[in-house]
This record gives structure tokens, sequence and C-alpha cells, in this order.
């Protein structure tokens, strides 16, 4: 006779394996058979939970309400270098516009995608509802919609004849008293139901049980008030949970808190302090990268990139964004070293051979240079990508003098992603030196407004204007390129070129 | 000849009793300025042209007359400060072009009379008192003007008929037309029937508007000696007027209009006026001829114009301040940090010191003696009026009034002094700057070796690599026209670009295609656009849209609105095909990436 193993070690088992769905169908055997299986019930909860689970600490994405209709921040016109709203104020040093291009939040662009890398904060309205929002690139309404809906479907689409729990028909308050039930019940509500409310509820309860010396549950509560966009009680509740108990986990979460309430250097002191308890966490110094990042300190988020690298050598963000610095920063061998690190380590991606083909090339490795892309194009997952590998194509050609193909690249990377200002731009330079101004202008008047943030449309449209003798359109259009990047050079002079004209007789 | 007659009192005048008096307060601009007086809210909008410093009781207290220009509300007003406070003020009838102080008469004791240019007339104060009124003679009418107006008198030509004429006599006669014969051209068909009623009885009369005003000594060079009004007109014309009388003892013409004017010299002996005209000359006039005898072209307009001496100070619109002597040779240029709003000397005969005040656009006033920067003067608004001399009992004193009404007092320090730096040229600062140029790393040294070694092989590898990479592009760049996937066609019959913004939040956007005609001259007609998407998730409003008739280099936005019919949280590509009528393969296709629809998880 064959030995049957225990269905719930079997599940238990298939738990530890990730295999969550097998675990999940024999837990939901086990509660056919015995409905008041506790250990069955919670091992399922579980299982259901990591299916979707994603972890709080990184993920952080602001909907257009959070950005246009933010209250938290205290000061509307902050000092430059406290705030994360002020982009554009350089004090480390690093290279300028014309160099490094920027995001549309005028931040330079880094070298590793994170949720608040993409987009930034738009200026206007008009700007937040505009064309970025699609699909993968989307800034949802509201925190509280987006992403976390689409989990919330995902977790019905698996299953079809309702949920697992029924949380309007829920005791919470029984269940607050079991600690050894509550917590995975929280979890699975927080995670897989997306219902904050019930999930804070519980919360409450339980830490009440718990004679409000449990710092996990302070912790949950803090998140829950977080999502809720609670945030001064989100910060209370952290706070106290450090009281506590120290972990690096509250530490990241608070940060997310000051980061939320725009208070970058009340984020710092606070990794720093965490830092103090757990010396070289990778996490901690990687937080303090990213906040020296977003407030346009490269060269001192670069400083701790390299820390993040002494304890931890396979850190791929760190690898990436000092890889981008170091490319940006003229210095294309070494980028190449740590993008080389990065295919080791089997990163093995469109993106990874792209970079690779662009340092080889400004690092004169010429026979490298175009295989990278060819790979890059082989491994491309989305238009997007496809554009933008083609658009870096196109740089090669014009840096080999190779105009035909150039213009070829430029318009696959038009045909690709339509709204790729950068190659609208450069195409229109290139129909210039065929002579067809027309063309050129019309190309460059989209770049500009595809991309407002982008100096170069603003500048080649403004020397182009002058050029056919329409000094007042070259004027606003100067005047724009200023806007967009006060320090740049070309554009003061040929401003100042532009006043002499109107003040001479 | 033309009319003199009586002006009648028409607005009171007030004068306070309260005696104003100066509080030095030590925190000047280098140490060589005292802080007098500084009231923000003081109201008083003028420019330089229309403020002057004069004894006007002969108590040997200064004061300060300016014509207020009014702002918003406020009405023009001749104010009188003495010391911090507003001593009377008087309602103007229009706006002042110009005021003086002048001596126009012998008597004891020596009080000067103001003179006020708005308009036509010259206005002329007496102990603060209205004392005469003196108009220009008037310009030639035209003759067939005349005429025209006479008809509609007689009730022969009707309202459309006169507005045709007149348009025709505006286009062909040398004389030009009358105020009133403009205004009635400018006027809608409704209200000239009323005009014509209100004006047809009155006499045509064509006046030219006084531009600038100046005092020029008649006959001796005292300090209080009787001095004749020179005046500019609109109409090129620069008159030499008798204080007493008030009759034009000199008529000259110039080019151009003046705008700013210097007087210097007696009537009666030799005299020179410095003039900057509209049209970006500096005109100079003698006493002999009435023509300009000299003539400066200048590269920019003038916006200031000052006598420092012998040689004449002139701040253009380009940001300069140039030197030339009186016969018109140019001497020095030099540059100023922000476009100038005003000019005025600054003349101490005690200390033999000359020098000129620039304010500029950036809040400050610079001193300039010939082209060397001497100090600066920050203000906490834009200067627009600029006046040093005696001002109560201080002979060194400077008002101000900045752009937002405020008036402000400095009295120059007796210790002050003005050392004369030399801006001489030196190598920029820019030059000492170490560009950051990034060392060259060891690596990027054994790179270089590898490529001098293996040069050959890397440059066919290279070659290799490019004509495949050629090959591909080429490929792709066929099979995206072929798809006419560009949203761009650079084809010589259809030269068009499209792009297409989607807004919204779901589950209802926006669509806007805007469509734009690239070629240099010729219009595309007949287009349409049609779309393409997933029936499942999205539902177009006018799934086909004709383009209208494209006028080269304009966008034409099109819109239409997209529903979203999934509630799974999803998205989708929708393609735009702009299609030619009667041709089944696009002209050009957009790829919009929609946005994932929000509306709904709040059902």
């Amino acid at each position: 006779m064959e030995v049957t193993m225990d269905p719930l070690f079997l599940a238990w088992s298939y738990f530890r394996r990730r295999k969550f769905q097998q675990c999940a169908d024999i837990c939901t055997k086990l509660l056919q058979d015995g409905p008041y299986d506790q250990a069955a019930w919670s091992l399922k909860t579980r299982a259901f939970t990591e299916m979707v689970y994603i972890d709080e600490t990184e993920v952080d994405q602001e909907g257009i309400a959070e950005l246009m209709l933010d209250e938290s921040s205290i000061a509307q016109v902050a000092r430059p270098g406290t705030s994360l709203r002020l982009p554009g104020t350089s004090q480390g040093g690093g290279p300028t516009q014309a160099v490094r291009p920027m995001t549309q939040s005028g931040r330079p662009i880094t070298g590793f995608v994170r949720p608040s890398t993409q987009s930034g904060r738009p200026g206007t309205m008009e700007q937040a509802i505009k064309t970025p929002r699609t699909a993968s690139t989307a800034r949802p309404v509201t925190g509280a919609t987006g992403r976390f809906i689409r989990l919330g479907t995902a977790s019905m689409l698996t299953n079809p004849d309702g949920p697992f729990i029924n949380l309007s028909r829920l005791n919470l308050a029984k269940y607050s008293q079991k600690p050894h039930l509550s917590r995975t019940l929280f979890e699975y509500i927080f995670h897989h139901e997306n219902d904050i409310k019930n999930a804070l509820d519980l919360a409450a309860q339980a830490t009440e049980h718990a004679q409000f010396k449990d710092w996990w549950w302070k912790v949950q509560l803090g998140k829950c008030y977080y999502r809720l966009g609670l945030y001064r009680e989100a910060e209370k509740q952290f706070r106290s949970a450090l009281n506590h108990q120290e972990v690096v986990d509250t530490y990241l979460y608070l940060a997310k808190v000051y980061q939320r309430l725009d208070q970058p250097i009340t984020a710092l002191n606070l990794f720093k302090q965490g830092l103090d308890h757990f010396p070289g966490e990778v996490t901690l110094l990687t937080g303090i990268a990213r906040i020296h990042e977003e407030m346009n300190n490269i060269t001192s988020a670069t400083e701790y990139y390299k820390d993040v690298l002494k304890q931890d050598n396979t850190h791929v963000e760190a690898i990436a964004c000092i890889g981008s610095n170091h490319f940006y920063t003229d210095q294309p061998e070494i980028a190449l070293r740590f993008y080389r690190r990065l295919l080791q380590m089997g990163v093995y991606n469109c993106q990874l051979y792209n970079n690779l083909g662009l340092c080889c090339f400004y690092a004169q490795q010429y026979d490298m240079t175009l295989s990278s892309f060819e790979r890059a194009l082989a491994l491309v997952a989305s238009d997007e990508e496809q554009a933008d590998v083609w658009y870096n194509i196109g740089h090669v050609a014009v840096g080999i003098g190779d105009l035909t193909l150039a213009y070829q690249c430029f318009k696959l990377a038009l045909a690709f992603n339509n709204d790729h200002a950068e190659a609208y731009n450069n195409l229109a330079v290139l129909e210039l030196r065929k002579g067809r101004v027309e063309q050129s202008k019309a190309f460059l008047q989209t770049a500009a407004s595809l991309a407002p943030h982008m100096y170069e449309p603003h500048f080649n449209l403004s020397i182009l204007s002058d050029k056919i003798g329409d000094l007042q359109s070259s004027y606003t259009a100067a005047q724009k390129s200023e806007d967009a990047f006060p320090e740049h050079v070309d554009t003061q002079q040929l401003l100042k070129l532009l006043r002499e004209h109107f003040a001479a007789l | 000849m033309f009319s003199v007659y009586s002006w009648v009192l028409l607005f009171q005048i007030h004068i306070s009793q309260h005696s104003g008096r100066l509080f030095p307060d030590p925190s000047g601009d280098g140490g060589k300025w005292l802080d007098a007086h500084y009231d923000p809210v003081a109201g008083l909008y003028t420019f330089s042209s229309c403020v002057d410093l004069a004894d006007l009781s002969g108590d040997g207290e200064s004061r300060l007359v300016a014509g207020d220009l009014g702002c918003g509300a406020s009405a023009m007003k001749l104010k009188v400060y003495r010391g911090t406070a507003l001593m009377s003020e008087s309602a103007l009838l229009d706006l002042p072009s110009g005021l003086v102080a002048f001596f126009m008469d012998l008597h004891q004791p020596r009080i000067p009379a103001v003179a006020v240019a708005s308009g036509p007339c010259i206005y002329v104060y007496k102990n603060l008192r209205p004392y005469f009124k003196f108009t220009l003679p008037g310009l030639e009418v035209n003759a067939l003007e005349q005429d025209v107006w006479q008809q509609v008198r007689e009730g022969q030509i009707d309202q459309l008929t006169l507005k045709e004429m007149l348009e025709g006599i505006r286009r062909k006669a040398d004389v030009p037309l009358s105020v009133r014969s403009l205004h009635f051209l400018s006027l809608e068909t409704n209200e000239m029937d009323q005009f014509i009623q209100l004006h047809k009885q009155q006499p045509i009369r064509r006046q030219t508007v006084i531009t600038v005003i100046g005092t020029l000594k008649k006959s001796t060079a005292d300090e209080d000696g009787v001095s004749c009004l020179v005046i500019g007109t609109e109409s090129c014309d620069v008159y030499v007027l008798d204080p007493e009388a008030f009759i034009i003892l000199s008529k000259m013409s110039l080019p151009s209009v003046p705008t700013l004017m210097d007087v210097t010299g007696q009537f009666d002996v030799e005299f020179r006026i410095t003039v900057a005209c509209r049209n970006g000359n500096i005109y100079i006039l003698r006493r002999e001829s009435d023509k300009p005898k000299y003539c400066i072209e200048l590269s920019s307009h003038p916006v200031g114009l000052v006598r420092v001496a012998k040689n004449v100070v002139v701040g253009c619109t380009d940001e300069s301040l140039q030197g030339f002597t009186q016969k018109g040779k140019k001497l020095w240029r030099t540059l100023v940090p922000a476009p100038i709003t005003t000019m005025a000397s600054m003349d101490l005969p005690t200390r033999g010191f000359q020098a000129v005040l620039v304010g500029l656009a950036n809040c400050e006033v610079h001193l300039y003696r010939d082209k060397n920067l001497l100090s600066s003067i920050k203000t906490p608004d834009a200067v627009t009026s600029v006046c040093f001399g005696r001002y109560g009992r201080e002979d060194g004193a400077l008002i101000m009034t900045t752009r937002g009404g405020g008036l402000m007092v400095k009295i120059l320090k007796r210790t002050a002094t003005f050392d004369e730096r030399d801006s001489a040229p030196g190598p920029p600062p820019a030059q000492s700057v170490r560009l950051n140029v990034p060392k060259k790393t060891k690596l990027y040294v054994d790179q270089t070796l590898r490529e001098r070694e293996n040069g050959t092989a890397m440059h066919r590898a290279f070659q290799m690599d490019l004509s495949r990479m050629r090959l591909a592009a080429a490929k792709a760049y066929v099979k995206a026209l072929e798809s006419s996937m560009a949203p761009v066609s650079s084809s010589a019959a259809e030269p068009l670009k499209v792009n297409a913004v989607v807004q919204g939040l779901g589950p209802s956007f926006k669509l806007t295609l805007n469509i734009q005609n690239t070629a240099a001259a010729r219009p595309v007609l007949n287009l349409a656009v049609s779309f393409l998407y997933d029936e499942k998730l999205y539902r177009v409003r006018t799934p086909y849209l004709r383009v209208p008739l494209l006028v080269p280099g304009l966008v034409y936005p099109l819109q239409t609105f997209v529903e979203c019919t999934s509630d799974k949280g999803v998205s989708d590509i929708i393609k735009v095909f702009v299609l030619r009528e009667g041709r089944s393969a696009p002209l050009l296709t957009a790829h919009i990436n929609m946005p994932v629809s929000e509306g709904l998880p709040l059902a």
C-alpha cells in the first residue's frame, strides 16, 4: 500500500518551493473536508498572498491626484536643496543638460528605471493628463487605483467562483484576538484583496489586543495609513514601531513617508540613523543614493552607490547607475566595464546590449559596437524599446557620417514610437541639411510640443527661424530654450544677438 | 495769428501747511548717499521730463514740482513736494508731456513760474496758480477735407459717402486729415450719425502736440535770468517762445519728431539746441539757421539725452551709453548691464563735479563720468525719473520716482568722493577658470593600445557589421514604408505629418490628431482618417473623419472620442490611418498606446 504524505505537510512543502497554486489547491481540499482547519486556512491565505506579493518598500507610484493636488508638502517654494520638487538646482557639479539628457521633470536621466524615475512631476494638469500615460508608462490617477486595481482584478480572475474569504462577513474582532491567524489574514486582506479599510480595522483591533506593544502591528497600521494618504498618522505609527524594535523595513517605510511629504533631508537623516543601527545595510544605502540622485546631486549619489557595491557587488541598480554616470561624464570605457559586469551577472536584455553598444562606440571599440546593437534589436520586447535602439543606431550613424542610414534609423524610431521627440528633433536637423526648411520646421515644432522639457528643439527652431529671417519666432523659441536650460551658452548668445537686432535701427 | 485768451480758473488748489523736514538716515550706497526719504506708496507716476526743482516761494527752500501722469483711477495732477510732504496738488486737464520751471519776468522777489506742456497747450502757473495758457498755432487744414465737411453741414452727402471720400483723401493727400476725420473713420456705422450731428457745426482745426519742452536763457547767463521756453512738436518743429508776450521768437524745423531735447546758451547771443528724434538721429540746431546744423546717426533709438559740459551723452535702447562732442563727433561708447529707463545730469558746481545718472531696468541707478562707472545705487523698484539738484536747503539731493509710484530722496554726503575707476580691459575672468576635463584613465590607454595593435581587424569587423546594419535598417525601412508605418510621409505628392495626443482618465478619452502639411506651398486635398482597434475594447465615436483642405504649415487638430468598454484594466493600441480617397493603402499610420482606463473602479 502506498504511503500517502500528510496533505498539510505536502502543501507546506509546495509553499516553500513557491508552488503556490498547488499549495492552495491542496488547502482548498483540506478545507472542504474540515472547514475549521486553522492550519490549512492560514496556509491558504499565505499562498494567495505570496502569489500577488510585491515588496511594499520598493513600489511607490504617485498618481496624478497626489501630484497635482498635493497639500502635504510644507513649503510651496522650498529653498534649493531641501525639496525633491525643485529640479535643476544641481549642487553636485555633475554634467549639464547638454551632455546628460533630462527627464520631463528636469532631472538627469538615471541608469535604472524605478517607479519614480520615469516621469517625475508634471508642471501643469494639462501636461499631467496628456500623452505619456500609455500602457507601459502609465501614470495612474491616484495611488489607490492604477496598479493596485490591476492586482485586485488579477486575484478576482483566479477565483471564478468568488473570493476565498468573504470580507464583509468576517468577524474581524474575533480574528484579531488570535495572533497566529490574524497576521496571515491581515496580509491576505492587504495584499490580495487590497481592501485597505478592512485591513486597517483588523490592524487597529489587533494592536489594541496586543496592548499597543507589538511593533509588527504598528508597522502594518502605518502601511495602511500610508496607502490611505494619511502620512502624518503613518509617520507616528512607524516612529512608535521603531521605539519598540529597530527593523530595516520600518526605516524604509518611514523614509518613504518623508519622501512623500517632500522632506528629503529628514529622510536622509533617517537613513543615516538607520545605518548607525545596521551598518552597511544595502537597502538603506540605496535609499540615500536615490534621494541624492533625485535631488540632482549625482556625485554624492555615485559615492553612495559605490558604498552599496562594497557591501553587495551584484547590486544591479548600483552598477547601472554608476555605469551611466561614467558614460555621461565622458568615461565610456569605465561605463563599459560596469555594463560588462552586468552581463556577466546574467542580466540579458535589450537595454543592456544597447548601452554596451553605445559605450563601445564612444570608447572607440568599433568592432563590438554594431554587433551589440544587433543583439539588442534581436532582444526587443516592445515597440518603445525598438524605437530607442534604432534611435541610438541613428546616433552611431551620425557619428560615422552616414546620414542616409541615420535618416532611416530616425524614421524607424518614429515608426515604432510616434512620440519619440528626440528622433523628431534629429530628423529635423537632417531635413534641414537637405534644405527642406518646411519639413524641418514642422518636425521641430512637433518635437517641442511632445517634449517641452527638452531644450534642443526650441534651440534648433530658434536658429532655423533666425536663419530664414523670422526673428520674432526665433526670439520666442530661444526664450523657451532658455526656460528649459538656463545655462545653455549658445541660447544666451543667440538671445543676445536677437536683442541687439531688435534694438538696432 | 493765434489767439491769446485768458484761462479760466477751473479747479481748486489746496496748500497744506505741514512743513516737512528731511531726516537723513545714514545707510547709503558705499557711504556716498544718505537716505533722506522713501515713500513706496507716494502714488507719483512720472518721467524725468516732468520733474523739476525750483524755489517756488522765494524763501530759499527748493520744492519738487512734478507732473503726475496718474495711474488707472487716479487722474493727472501737478504735485508740489516740500521736504517729505506733499505741499499742494492741482488737477491737470491732459497728460503732461513736459514740465519746466523758469523765470518769466524781472519782478522781485525772484519766483519762477512753472510751465506744463500737455497736448497742444502750455499751461503757465505762477505762485502755483494758473496764470496763462498758450496754445500752439493750428496747422494747415486739407482743403478737400474742409469741402467735404462743408457739404455734410449742408446735408448734401450722407455718412457712408463721407466715409468713402475721407478715406480717399487720407490715401492721396499730402496734408494729413484732422483728428476729427480720423476719429470719424474709426467709428462703427451706427455711431457715425451721432458723431456727425455733434461735430458738423464746428470748424475743422488741425492741431499738433507738444512732445518736449525746455528753457533757454534770454539774454543773460545768470542763474535767475529770464528764460524763453523752447518746445518741440509732433509736426517736427521747434519753437522758441518769448517769456513775457508769449509770441514765437523763432521757428526751426526738423526732419523728424523730437523726443528728447537739451538747450544751452542764450537766445540773444548764441544758443545750441540738441534734439534727439524719433527716427534715431540727433540734430543740433544753432542760432543762425532754421535747419539742423549737425546730425548724429545712432545705431538704435535714444532713450536719454544729457549734456555734460560741452559733450552730449546719449543712452540707447541697445543698452549702451554713447558720448559725442557738440559737433556730433563720437567720443566713446560703453555698455550698461540692463535697459536704460531714464537719464539725468548730476551737476555740483560747488565741487566742479559733473556726471550722468542712468536709471536702469534692473533696479539700479548708475553714475557715469564719461565712460567710467563711478558708483551705483540699488533701488527697491525700477526708477522712471531721476532728478538731481537743490531740494529744500540741501544742494546735492537726488530725487527718484519708481515704476510703482514711489518717491525716493537721497542726499549726497559732504564727504563723498567719487574715484575714477578706469575700466581698463583685462583678460576676462572666464579665462582663468579651468575646464573640468576628466582624466584619461588607464583603461582608456589600454584600449588605445588594443586599437593600435588590432586596427585592421577592428576596422574590418566594423565595416562588415556596418554593411549588415545598413541592410537591416534598409529592410526595416522598406517594410515600414510599405506598410506606411511612419507618422511622417515625405513623398512628393503628400508630405504630411501626424501626431496623436490622448487626453482623459477613462473610460472616455479624447483623441486629438494633429495633421500638418509640410509642403512648401501646395495644399493637400481629399484626405480621410480612419481607425483600427479592437472592437471588444474600444468604441470610437466617429470611426471615419474627413480631413479638410490642408494649407501648408498649419496644424489641423482633428478630434474624436474613444470609449473604453472593458472593465479589466487592460489597454491596447489604436492605429490611425490617414488615407487618400480612392486608394486603399494608407499614406500614414500613427500608433496610439492607449492609457489604462481608470474611470471604472468607482462603480
